[in-house]
């Protein structure tokens, strides 16, 4: 076993070094080590952390003999890790690549397989003013194909208008229970301290953020500029989170890696999915 | 461009024939778009090395653009951001080429990178795949003494869309798969 994967790590160094030859774009020019060992495209992420294609880039098929060989996916997630990052322990690490490489159950990231969502950082004025605002979202299936949607929105500005308040006033906002014999002479009370205005509502209620964006923008009170950089969530790994981030760094650790890395309880997990898809 | 589109078609005619009732596209299939949306993307690096280059006159490099600008569906940008300042501007692939070609230095050297990359085709919910090239290019600015003005590396990551559409050939309803480029966004990977 340990010489299979000497070998691995021996054929992978080889590929990452420039290779001459190949289909090009014509003149050209440096060295491209760096470019070949990058990840340059969350695409990649996926078939690099599956081992579905080849080290020039070439996609493995099933039936071919190494698309998903657990031995080069030792080495291959080994590179797919941040190695600067303070998030990520050693023998943490260690842990996952063993996990999902193992022989009987190995874990295979699917593009379609949902628990993964995106971080997309954006900025909107806001009532004329530069707001910050987190973007989730996911992929959804529709008609013949698949396209992301919108799943979440924090925005602080939204977030302090809800559930927040005076415990004792909290106590006291309710409509009494024959309130429907007086004609609900009494619903001004709810309208009358907009702070508290949530807290007679059902208790299943709760605030819908997207619903509060789409309603600002078409209000004209809220305007997009622009996005800043974008990260992923994986929770499709049992056991384990991670978080995926492009590097736009020099050297042979660089583009789409991993950045953090977590071992989570199932309750952990659903509950960091709720934040996500709500 | 009519040769062009005649060359897809019998490009792809054979891969039609099998597949008109198909929705997947097979690894076979995959490949041969793969090698068009190269063709591509090749054509684009071309006419950019064209454009920017100050040896090309005024009306060849304006004859180039309008051949770029066919390579692409309508309506298509580029956005561009760089290594100090993550927002991104957006411009119309006309006016990211013209821009290139007004670009204030005595003479500009445009170079590409071995590497391209290429994504799988993904479905979209209308049906036509979409995929993403990515390529690496070396751009360098000069001074009208020679001297090296401005020098940076960018990964241009190249939407390609397929699609599939149908001609009549000799009476015959022949299925192609077409290809077309679509936004482009342009990050600085290194800068001099």
């Amino acid at each position: 076993m340990k010489q299979s994967t000497f070998l691995v790590i021996i054929i992978i160094v080889i590929a990452l070094f420039p290779v001459y030859g190949q289909n090009t774009l014509g003149s050209i020019t440096d060295d491209e080590t760096d470019l070949y060992a990058q990840t340059k495209q969350v695409n990649q992420f996926f078939r690099r952390f599956n081992n579905e294609e080849d080290k020039f880039g070439n996609r493995y098929y099933p039936g071919d003999s190494l698309y998903r060989d657990n031995a080069f996916r030792k080495v291959y997630l080994e590179m797919l890790f941040d190695k600067e990052s303070p998030f990520i322990q050693k023998g943490l690490k260690e842990e996952f690549i063993n996990e999902v490489t193992s022989a009987d159950n190995p874990v295979f990231l699917d593009f379609h397989g949902n628990n993964w969502f995106a971080e997309l950082p954006t900025s909107f004025k806001y009532y004329k003013k530069k707001e910050n605002l987190l973007l989730f979202m996911q992929l959804e299936q529709e008609n013949l194909g698949y396209k992301w949607v919108i799943t979440n929105v924090y925005f602080d500005k939204f977030l302090k208008q809800f559930n927040k308040g005076d415990k004792e006033v909290i106590a006291g906002t309710f409509l009494h229970p024959m309130s429907h014999e007086l004609d609900f002479m009494n619903i001004y009370k709810v309208f009358r301290d907009p702070k508290y205005i949530e807290y007679y509502a059902s208790k299943t209620f709760k605030p819908d953020y997207r619903t509060l964006l789409f309603y600002e923008v078409k209000m004209g009170n809220m305007e997009y500029v622009s996005v800043g950089p974008l990260k992923f969530h994986f929770f499709q790994v049992d056991g384990w989170y991670f978080e995926v981030t492009f590097f736009n760094r020099p050297g042979n650790n660089s583009g789409w890696l991993i950045s953090k890395l977590y071992r989570i309880s199932d309750s952990e997990k659903d509950a960091l999915i709720r934040f996500y898809l709500p | 461009m009519k040769t062009y589109r005649f060359i897809i078609i019998f490009l792809f005619a054979g891969f039609a024939m099998q597949g008109l009732a198909q929705d997947n596209i097979s690894p076979e299939r995959k490949q041969a778009i793969d090698s068009l949306a190269l063709e591509k993307v090749r054509d684009l690096s071309k006419y950019i090395s064209l454009i920017g280059d100050k040896d090309t006159p005024f009306s060849e490099a304006n004859r180039v653009i309008d051949r770029a600008v066919e390579l692409f569906m309508e309506g298509s940008e580029v956005g561009v951001s760089s290594l100090y300042r993550e927002e991104i501007n957006y411009y119309q692939v006309r006016e990211y080429l013209e821009r290139l070609m007004r670009l204030n230095y005595s003479k500009v050297d445009i170079e590409w990178y071995k590497i391209e990359y290429v994504s799988d085709l993904e479905r979209q919910p209308d049906g036509t795949y979409v995929g993403v090239i990515t390529i690496f290019q070396k751009f360098s600015g000069y001074d009208k003494e020679g001297g090296l003005v401005y020098q940076d590396v960018t990964k241009k990551d190249i939407t390609v869309y397929v699609k599939r559409k149908e001609t009549q050939i000799a009476g015959k309803l022949i299925g192609f798969w077409d290809v077309l480029l679509g936004d482009i966004r342009v990050k600085e990977t290194t800068k001099q």
